[in-house]
This record gives structure tokens, sequence and C-alpha cells, in this order.
């Protein structure tokens, strides 16, 4: 790997007419997907991928070549030369990123080794014999990761990180009628795992979840988001504050720098050295990541800026992109904030969200994993899953209660790259969370 | 390359393993985006490569996978996908059998009338350039792009049953968007909507007429900042192009996998509605309603001639005059439920397991055109161009929004709408369909782009629709 990198440093300095900017990556995954109590299957897969873009004034090609060798990669560049100049400009590009500190992040543990096979198995095993009395089965993924990324380019970044992250990922479902309940842990460093904790409280909610069954009719309820609800309302929302959204003219929060938003308590920002979560370390250009705060005390900070959106809206660039978001806690017991709920709803997960309109933060989208009833302060029923369609802008308006801890929250980018990402966040009490139609089914 | 697989099939062929496959497959893509009229990125992918070897132990799949392909790193993966399998075992209670399927041997090779990957570079940026240019000229305009994804897959397929195959497929998938801004907001239009993909090469692109439409939603995305929205809670509605596409997607195609009924994508993607016992009875539509799945129709950005565990492709009907016959299967779920396998196993690469995944759904032609539709529309509205989708995890409750409607009034079409949204229950919704419209109004309409499975994949597949009358919808009109 190194002598390749090596390789890398010495191939830009030949290629002075241009600017190159160079990603390498290696990746590995040991991934365990189960179902019904069992393996559906176990993957193992390694990758090896290089991406360049090639600049020259304002005029730019890009590829990607796995298992990149350096003859394949000047092959590239000698393909590229032969039409760069015929390409129209982008009038918009000012320089690739220059943050010039040589740094190395990351922990060298591979958890991909650390934790084998047989661990996850006999682990799953425990979680699935707990569950099976309350006639419940497992399913889920238990997912380790091992990252080694490079990044490199003709300014003179030379960033190096390694990152292998751990998720384990487990929906107790009933056998009965598929009343579903969720449990997560998500981190880099395998011994903070407390297996009895972690069954503790999946059974807690595997209790709730032999609750009896109801229906809920539209209407706009008190409602309670527990810590995986909110934190994707937050991703959703975090769209409008990067610069490309502003750019694009999709941004909430165009023109409203320093403008108080949202109620006092609200403070949000982007963590990515949190080392309660998994860590990000630089953007993908190699900037160097900070804490960001983009709500503080209500009040809508800062746009998160990558290097082209710097240049191009002349604001200050920050290179964060929402890897770690961290939503600070309140000052309510989760116990209280159930109790105070007279006629309510507390929802676990959502799915499949949508934007209706980006700019103005409405989206649809379904509760899942478990939504149930709080009457009188006390969760007394299951509740079918239900549609909402709201205003982020609105929901967070409307917040009045925020509790005293926050949760690590793991999820993945399951779309195009693999990557495990981590958010930090409380449950939060929620007025007139507006429910638009039940799905009368669990 | 054919020897190597062959090798490594050989290697497989032992009594400790009851099923193998092996895949190598090599992937190019480019693509081309303009933003407001400026060049933003030229990428390429070109010549990635990736084997998976999957094997089936104890009645357990292990799999293992790499981007380097030579005979160097074949043991490895064996041992790797074997001890997957074998610890994996230990977690099991119920074993996948396969029953013995015959072997196939195939080789297609479909040829693009221009073939993306032959021209040069400077000649489809100018292309794409020229219909960035013409969407940016209107002050309204505050946001537009113009973009191309052009793919080739050549892919090798054996197992140890003595099936061989080999592809090699293009696709194109071509849109360009514009939004406007204006004192109520922004407002959107994409065209050709959200499912663009074909298979083909840069035919695909000059077959969609680009420059001529490039004016008509610039227009239209000016016009809708001013328009009037939904204000009936129920309304009749005919849904046509790319957006009955993706409601039949959404609400038949992926509630019909039978993965979801076991609850394989309980996990990520989610369950279905279908019960094993609603298969031959549940009335699904209406009478008029027939939908089939066909991974042999070689027009199509679904077709496969063999899928990733050796079943030849086919034709099934799913919905047969609206009641639910069969469903998408594995040879897995097909055993489990007393189906054949419906040669709907697909993985995105040869890097990942095959999953059971949608080729070309269909819903068969109706009779008569869209202008007849429209005449025999007294109130209603004419939706297309997929703004909002959303359903819920057991494909049953959805709603939509489109960039755009046509208020329809005693058989005319009056005026445009913004944002109509509708929403209601799979079942009841396609039970209300009370027309089809004929083969002239039939077109298939694909994406690069539907998501499942984890480690996630992405798919390339197709719809074949007509527009089609839904009576008495549930809309929401704009708060």
């Amino acid at each position: 790997m190194n002598n390749f990198v090596a390789e890398l440093n010495e191939l830009i300095k030949k290629y002075p007419q241009y600017k190159l900017e160079l990603g390498y990556e290696s990746w590995k995954t040991n991934f365990l997907r189960f179902f019904q109590s069992m393996t559906n299957y176990n993957i193992t897969k390694e990758v090896k991928k290089l991406s360049c873009t090639i600049y020259k004034g304002k005029r730019l090609f890009s590829f990607k070549m796995v298992n990149p060798n350096i003859n394949e990669l000047k092959k590239k560049i000698l393909y590229a030369e032969k039409f760069i100049d015929d390409l129209p400009e982008d009038p918009d590009f000012v320089d690739i990123e220059n943050d010039k500190e040589i740094t190395k992040q990351g922990e060298i543990v591979d958890n991909t080794e650390k934790i084998n096979l047989k661990d996850k198995i006999s682990i799953l095993n425990e979680l699935s014999n707990a569950v099976k009395p309350y006639n419940f089965k497992i399913y889920g993924t238990f997912i380790t990761n091992y990252v080694q990324s490079f990044i490199i380019n003709s300014n003179g970044v030379n960033k190096e990180y390694i990152t292998s992250p751990i998720m384990l990922d487990v929906k107790a479902v009933s056998d009965k009628n598929q009343v579903t309940v969720i449990e997560t842990y998500g981190s880099e460093d395998f011994v903070k795992f407390n297996l009895n904790d972690f069954k503790s409280r999946l059974l807690n909610k595997v209790k709730l979840a032999n609750l009896p069954i109801i229906d809920m009719e539209p209407g706009k309820y008190e409602v309670i988001l527990g810590p995986a609800a909110i934190s994707e309302f937050i991703q959703y929302l975090l769209y409008g504050s990067s610069a490309q959204a502003l750019d694009t003219g999709n941004s909430c929060f165009q023109d409203k720098i320093n403008e108080k938003i949202f109620p006092e308590n609200i403070s949000i920002s982007d963590s990515p050295h949190n080392d309660r979560m998994i860590r990000f370390y630089y953007d993908q250009n190699g900037h160097t990541l900070k804490k960001l705060d983009i709500i503080k005390n209500g009040i809508f900070k800062n746009f998160m800026v990558d290097n082209y959106y710097g240049n191009k809206l002349k604001l200050k660039k920050n290179g964060n992109m929402g890897t770690n978001i961290v939503f600070e806690p309140g000052d309510k017991s989760f116990d209280k904030m159930i109790k105070s709920v007279k006629n309510g709803l507390y929802i676990s997960k959502l799915h499949y969200m949508n934007f209706i309109n980006m700019k103005e933060t409405t989206v649809t989208g379904l509760t899942r994993d478990g939504t149930f009833l709080i009457k009188n302060g006390e969760i007394t029923n299951v509740v079918n899953n239900l549609r909402y369609t709201i205003s982020l802008i609105d929901l967070l308006k409307n917040i009045t209660a925020i509790e005293n801890k926050n949760y690590v929250l793991p999820f993945s980018t399951n779309y195009s790259e693999f990557f495990i990402l981590s958010s930090l966040m409380p449950s939060v009490t929620v007025s007139d969370f507006n429910i638009t139609s039940s799905t009368k089914a669990i | 390359m054919k020897e190597l697989i062959k090798k490594i099939i050989n290697k497989l062929n032992i009594p400790e393993i009851d099923f193998a496959d092996v895949r190598f497959t090599k992937t190019d893509n480019e693509g081309i985006f303009f933003e407001r009229g400026s060049l933003k990125s030229v990428s390429s992918s070109i010549g990635n490569t990736a084997i998976g070897i999957r094997v089936l132990i104890n009645g357990t799949w292990g799999f293992a996978a790499s981007s380097k392909v030579d005979e160097s790193v074949v043991d490895k993966l064996i041992k790797n996908a074997m001890e997957s399998a074998k610890e994996g075992s230990r977690f099991k209670w119920d074993k996948i059998k396969y029953k013995v399927v015959s072997p196939t041997i195939i080789s297609y090779e479909f040829k693009p009338k221009e073939d993306p990957f032959e021209m040069d570079i400077e000649e489809k940026v100018n292309f794409v350039g020229n219909i960035a240019k013409k969407l940016t000229q209107n002050p309204k305009i505050v946001h537009s792009y113009a973009a191309v994804n052009f793919y080739r897959q050549y892919k090798m397929y054996a197992n140890t049953e003595g099936t061989f195959v080999d592809t090699l497929l293009y696709d194109t998938s071509p849109v360009m968007f514009v939004m406007a801004a204006g004192k109520n907001g922004v407002q959107t239009r994409t065209f050709p909507g959200h499912m663009p993909g074909q298979r083909g090469g840069f035919e695909v692109l000059k077959k969609y007429r680009f420059e001529e439409n490039s004016e008509k939603i610039v227009k239209e995305a000016v016009d809708l900042l001013d328009a009037p929205t939904v204000t009936e809670k129920k309304s009749d509605i005919i849904i046509v192009g790319g957006h009955l596409a993706l409601q039949l997607h959404e609400s038949v195609g992926h509630a019909t996998e039978a993965d979801r009924i076991f609850g394989m994508e309980i996990s990520y993607a989610g369950k279905t509605f279908i019960k094993p016992e609603m298969i031959g009875d549940f009335r699904y539509g209406s009478d008029i309603l027939n939908i089939y799945t066909d991974s042999s129709d070689k027009r199509a950005i679904g077709y496969n001639p063999v899928d990733d565990e050796g079943i030849p492709a086919r034709r099934v009907d799913l919905i047969k005059n609206g009641k639910l016959v069969d469903l998408q299967t594995s040879r897995f779920t097909a055993d489990k439920l007393g189906l054949k396998p419906s040669s709907n196993m697909k993985a995105s690469d040869a890097s990942d397991v095959p999953l059971i995944r949608m080729t070309n759904i269909c819903i068969e032609p109706g009779e008569g055109t869209l202008k007849d539709l429209i005449k025999d529309t007294e109130n209603g509205y004419l939706l297309d161009f997929t703004k909002t989708w959303s359903i819920d995890d057991n494909r049953n409750n959805f709603q939509f929004t489109t960039e755009i409607g046509w208020k329809i009034e005693n058989g005319e079409i009056k005026h445009i709408v913004k944002e109509p949204t509708y929403y209601g229950i799979t079942s009841e919704f396609w039970r209300s369909c009370d027309r089809i419209c004929g083969p002239e109004e039939w077109n298939f309409y694909g994406t690069f782009n539907c998501g499942k499975g984890e480690p996630g994949q992405i798919m390339h597949l197709s719809h074949g629709v007509s527009p089609a009358r839904f009576k008495n919808i549930s809309m929401l009109p704009k708060e």
C-alpha cells in the first residue's frame, strides 16, 4: 500500500502542467446478514480503488480505477491529455484543496480480523435465545469494516486515515404479528460493547411490543421521537445547511446566518472527532475536519462548505459533511418525558422519507420498528405504522422537551458507497406532529 | 477468463459443497454533468473488474468477493466463502435446499447503434452541453442541469450444475432538470422524468429529443410558480409515463418480491403485505389489470438470459385479471412457496450477492389512446413527472407527489396544477383502475437506481406501461 502511495506522490510531480487530485482506498468488509434467527449470508469482500481528477486551468476530467497500478494510471492521464484542452471550462472552479498539513489519523485496529465470525454467531445465538421465549426472532446485520484511505494532490495535500467501524443492528420481530423493535450498537472499539446491556435494552422493548395493537386516526399529536427518529429528521433538515443546497437555491437556511430560528435549547453540531462516535478526519478533498456549530442555542450559525463551494460562494470552507451530527442533550429524563404526555405517540424509527419541497423542508414518510401510544404518561399500546407529512423547520420549532442523555446511532450510507456513520441523539418531545394516514398494518 | 472460471467451478465441484456459483463482471461507466450551462464533471470508470464465489454448505450460504481477479486470489476466496458458510450454519434452524436445474449455456451480446464507449468524448460533451445551454436562457430559472450516464457490463456466470452464461449489455440514462424561483417559492421540472433509462447506447440520448423539450420544461417550471394547487380531497386521476412506472415499481414490483415474505429484507428494504396464502386468491386490482414480469424481453433493461443462480429468463404472470397469481422468486423462496423460480435473482456486479430483483415488470396494455381517455374523464387530473415518492415497509401505504398535474374538466385539459399529491393503500388503489390505454401508448421506462440489499446494490430495471385511470383517489391539498 505505502509503496503505491509513494509512487502516486512521485507521479504527481511529473505532471506540473496539471493539478491532480487522487484518492486511494483499500476497503474490506465482513458482513453478516441474518433473518428469522438464522444466517442469511456472510460476505467477505475486498476492494482497492483509486479516484483521480485532472485539472488543467478550469477544465477537468475525472476517472476511477479498481486495483490501480502506476502504469495504468499513466495511460489514463495520457488518454485525458488528448481531449482535456477541448472540454468546456467550469467558470466557477478556482483551485483544488490546499490544506498541506501531512497527517495520519485513525487507530490501526482491524475489526474485520479482531471480531471473527465465530464471535458474531455466538452473540447472535445469545440474543436469539433471549427473545425466543417471547415468540420473537431476530433479523439484521452485524458488520465490521476496515478502510484505509489516502488523499493526495498537486497542492501538497497528503492525508491518510484508517477507520474500522462496527455496526450491530438487531430487529426483534414477533412471530405472531410482526411487531418489530430495534436495538443498535456502533463504534470503533468492540471493548465498549456490553452484551448484557444490549440484551436487556432489547428485551425491554420486546416486552412493550407485546402490548395490544391499535390504529390511530390522522391528526396532530404530541409525539416523543426516539433518537433514531429525530436523527433521521435532522439529517434531512441539514441538507439545507450544505453550501451546495445554498448554491442550487434549495436551502431553507438561505439569508438566515445568525438568525434565531429554533428554541434556545436546540444546539446541533457536526463533531467528526467525537470519540463516542465513528470518527471522520478529512473531507473527500483532504480538508481537515473540526467541530462545526450548525445550530447554537436555536441560532443558525454555519453552512457546511467544501473547497469548491467555498471558492464559488466566497464562504469560509470547513469541509464538514454531516458525518457526525450531535444534538446536545436537554434537561428532562426520558421517564419524565413519557409521564408528561397525556395522549400522544412514541416513534422509534422512520421509513422511506422524501422531500416534497426541499426549500420549504416539507417531507413525507412513515414510522417503523416500534410506534406506541402514550396515554396519561404511560405506554399502553403498539400502534400500526403511520404516515406523517410535516415541515422540518416547524418540527424543530415545536420541540418542547429534550432528553438529558444522547445515544450513539450508527447508520449506513447503503446506496452507492457503503460507509458506516453515526450520530449522537437524545429523544425529543414535539407538539403538533401531523399524522396524515395510517398504514393499518405493522 | 473463461478458463479461470471453469477452473474455479472444478475446484468447487466437491461433495462438501451442495451448490456453488461464480460470477465475473467487468463494468464500464461514463458520466457527463452540466450545471447551469457549465461542464461540472466528465467522469469515467472503465474496466472495473470483480469476482464473486458463492457456496452452499450445510444449507447455508457463504460468499467471498474481490476486485482483483486472477488465479492468485481464487483459493483465498473459496476458503473464505466455505468458512463463512460453515460458521454461519451454527446459526441456522432451516436449511436451504436446491432442486437440480438443467444446465443452460448461452452467450448474448447487445450491439448499440452508437457505442458511447467508442465515441470521442468531445462529441458526447458537446451534445449534452448544447442541451444544458438551452436551459439557462430564462432569468426565472435559478438552477438547471443536463446529464447522461452510459453503462456497459460484461458478465460471466457459471455454476456447479454446468450452466455457463456470458452477456454484454449497454444501458443509457439521460436527464435534464430546471428549477424556477419566484415570490411563491421554487418549482421544478424534469425530463424525461423519473425513469429515463433505456437499453442502448448514444442513440437513446438522441431519441428523447431533448432540444425541443427543453423549452417546454422551462416554460412549465416558470408557469408552475403561480399555478394553483389541488383543492379536492378525492379525485379521478390519469397517471402516465415514468410516474406510472414508479407507482407500479413501488406498490407491485417490490411488494411481489418473495424474499420480503420471509423477512430476508426486514433489516433494510422492508417486508410486504402479501402472505403466502394470498397467492391465487387475493384481489390485487380490478378485473382489467394484468401485470407480469418478463426477463426474456430483449428490448428492455431488465433482459437477462439466465439469472444469477442459473434460472433461464421467462415471463411470469404476477396479477391476472386483477388476482395475485405468482411472485418474483429465487430458487429458495420458490421451493418454500411451491412455485417455479421466476428468474429474478440478480446482483449488481460480481462482488455482490444475488437478491430477488425486478427485471421488466409490465402492465399489459388495454385499449384506446390517451386522448380518448382524457375525453372520457369528466373531472380529474392527469399526473406525470415524479417529485416525491414514499411507501411503507409493507408496500401498502403510499404517497406520491408529481412536479406537475393537468386539471381535466368535461374531457378537456384546462390548466396546470403544482405539486399534486395523492395517497392510498396499494390494493384499494389498483382495484380502482378502470381504464388502461392501448399498445400504441405503451412504452418501457427504466431506472439505474433501484436500491436493495445490504451491502446496498443498485439495479438497472424497467417497466412497461401505458396511461391508466384510477377512480376516486385520495388527494392531499396543500395547506
